[in-house]
């Protein structure tokens, strides 16, 4: 899929905007809105290349356009309606965050020649993907989910991309346990409660590089789970999701998940770089964040339902209510679902294979609908017994938003 | 009439000439903060054609259209990996702003 080239995607846009597609683009926004029955194709596809429509970046051309709300060149989201059953969230669907443009592409000419300098051990070093290839493997299926994910909810409407639900995705990593390369580099060195990974981008001249740097700082705990991985979904990471190799560091929020990783160092403080000292901070509303308020780490319990539609109208009936659910650092063990904004609920079953405590459940509810307004919410519970909240906790940048309340759908169904 | 007339036209003359250099005087302060006294420049990682910028670390501003409120609350704050700008005074910001919003691309 990485092969896609852009052209083709430019192709399949303008496929959507041709005559055939005209009709079936209704209700996609300004795509519809621009175009015209009975307009030439040629015509429709110039005005689908107008600047309102976002194209995807060249790094994820290949993605599947029709299926993304496409922010900005460095933050794209699946659309809710296109998210599936199968579990495994497919790398043409998932969503990409980067805090800073990714590098050259020519990064993966040589995959296994990538560098990473591991430090804050007994005996540091610097290794390449190949040799990290021989020290150990393991695959974990685990949500990746940009902290950010549901800022839109957010009344007081905070700066930064207006993530829906769409920020989130269930991903297969494989790749070596960190614990095993620490292990075979002497341990940890002492009092070093952070493991810090620093992402390869290249950063311009003439600035401060600690105001650039995608350099994050998790306690050294999370090392026990954490993977250097060189694939995603079986197939080798794409620029776009961090390859040649990203730090993976399950249950915790997406930018915790370092990519195009050159450096892995256990270390005594957070790194200085402002994308931990300033950014990422849970702060009080009306202030700034600063390293004195909780930094984004760790997910909570979450859920959210992605159909049978998504805020539309339905035939009366029956339906079948669908969606995911996840634990953050736990297992998820139930998903209650309420048709009536939360008044009553019925337990959801699971569906589909359980690929652990750090991936998402699928879930579904079959219903019998009357005419009338319904507001679908569901709301899970982790092996813990913690419950999904139902209102978001307030923060000044809009992080971590797991409200039941706000993922709620309202959904007509026709007499 | 005839000297009335050419007052008045020559006062239309001096009032369209104050329009004329009091924007542009606003589009260059822009473009100066844009590219030299913003520290960090703006220029550094943005790109914006009027001010020649070709910066490619956060959005093209050619592309993401941003209002003066948008640009103004940005520089006040900060947002993602972009510093806020403290050094600024409240004046400044409304020029880089103002600079900002009318010169980005298709505006």
């Amino acid at each position: 899929m990485q092969d896609e080239s852009p052209l083709l995607n430019v192709q399949r846009r303008r496929l959507l905007a041709s005559s055939a597609g005209v009709v079936a683009a209704v209700g996609l926004g300004s795509h519809a809105r621009m175009s015209v029955a009975g307009e030439a194709p040629a015509v429709a596809a110039a005005v689908a290349a107008a600047p309102t429509v976002k194209p995807l970046p060249a790094y994820a051309a290949w993605k599947n356009a029709d299926d993304l709300i496409i922010h900005s060149a460095n933050t794209i989201e699946t659309k809710r309606t296109a998210f599936g059953d199968g579990v495994i969230t497919p790398a043409n669907q998932l969503y990409v965050r980067n805090n800073v443009p990714p590098p050259n592409p020519s990064v993966l000419d040589d995959r296994d020649a990538w560098k990473v300098s591991v430090e804050g051990v007994k005996s540091p070093r610097t290794l390449t993907v190949g040799e990290l290839k021989t020290m150990g493997l393991q695959t974990t299926a685990m949500v990746l989910q940009c902290s950010g994910n549901g800022r839109k909810f957010f009344e007081h409407k905070p700066s930064g991309t207006p993530w829906d639900v769409g920020a989130a995705g269930c991903v297969m990593w494989s790749g070596v346990p960190v614990r095993d390369v620490v292990d075979a580099l002497g341990g940890v060195a002492d009092n070093a409660p952070y493991m810090t990974g620093t992402g390869g981008e290249t950063l311009p001249a003439g600035i401060d590089p600690n105001t650039l740097l995608v350099e994050r700082s998790v306690p050294t705990e999370a090392m026990q789970d954490a993977l250097l991985a060189w694939e995603m979904n079986g197939e080798p990471i794409s620029l776009a999701h961090g390859g040649p190799l990203r730090l993976i560091v399950p249950g915790y929020s997406g930018v915790n998940n370092v990519k195009y990783i050159k450096r892995l160092a256990f270390t005594k403080e957070q790194t200085p770089a402002m994308i931990q000292q300033a950014r990422y901070r849970l702060a009080p509303l009306g202030t700034k964040e600063t390293a004195e308020n909780p930094a984004v780490w760790k997910m909570d319990v979450k859920s959210w339902i992605n159909g049978p539609a998504s805020g539309s109208t339905v035939a009366a009936g029956n339906h079948v209510i669908r969606g995911v659910a996840f634990g953050g650092m736990d297992a998820v063990k139930r998903v209650e679902v309420s048709t009536d904004g939360g008044k009553t609920w019925k337990d959801a079953t699971f569906i589909g294979p359980d690929l652990g405590k750090y991936a998402w459940r699928q879930f579904a509810l079959s219903v019998k609908l009357a005419p009338g307004d319904y507001r679908f919410v569901s709301r899970a519970t982790d092996a813990q017994g913690n419950v999904q909240v139902e209102q978001r906790v307030e923060n000044a940048a809009g992080y971590l938003n797991s409200s039941w309340r706000d993922h709620g759908l309202d959904i007509k169904v026709a007499a | 009439m005839k000297p009335s007339w050419a007052i008045a036209a020559a006062g239309c003359l001096l009032a369209w000439q104050a329009h004329a250099t009091g924007p542009a005087a606003d589009l260059e302060a822009g473009r100066t903060l844009f590219n030299n006294t913003a520290t960090p420049a703006c220029a550094i990682c943005h790109t914006l054609k009027d001010a020649g910028a070709e910066g490619a670390i956060g959005p093209s501003l050619d592309a993401l259209k941003p209002d003066a409120a948008r640009v103004r609350t940005v520089l006040k704050t900060g947002l993602g990996v972009m510093p806020a700008y403290e050094a600024l005074t409240a004046e400044q910001i409304e020029t880089l702003a103002n600079y900002v919003a009318r010169v980005a691309e298709g505006h």
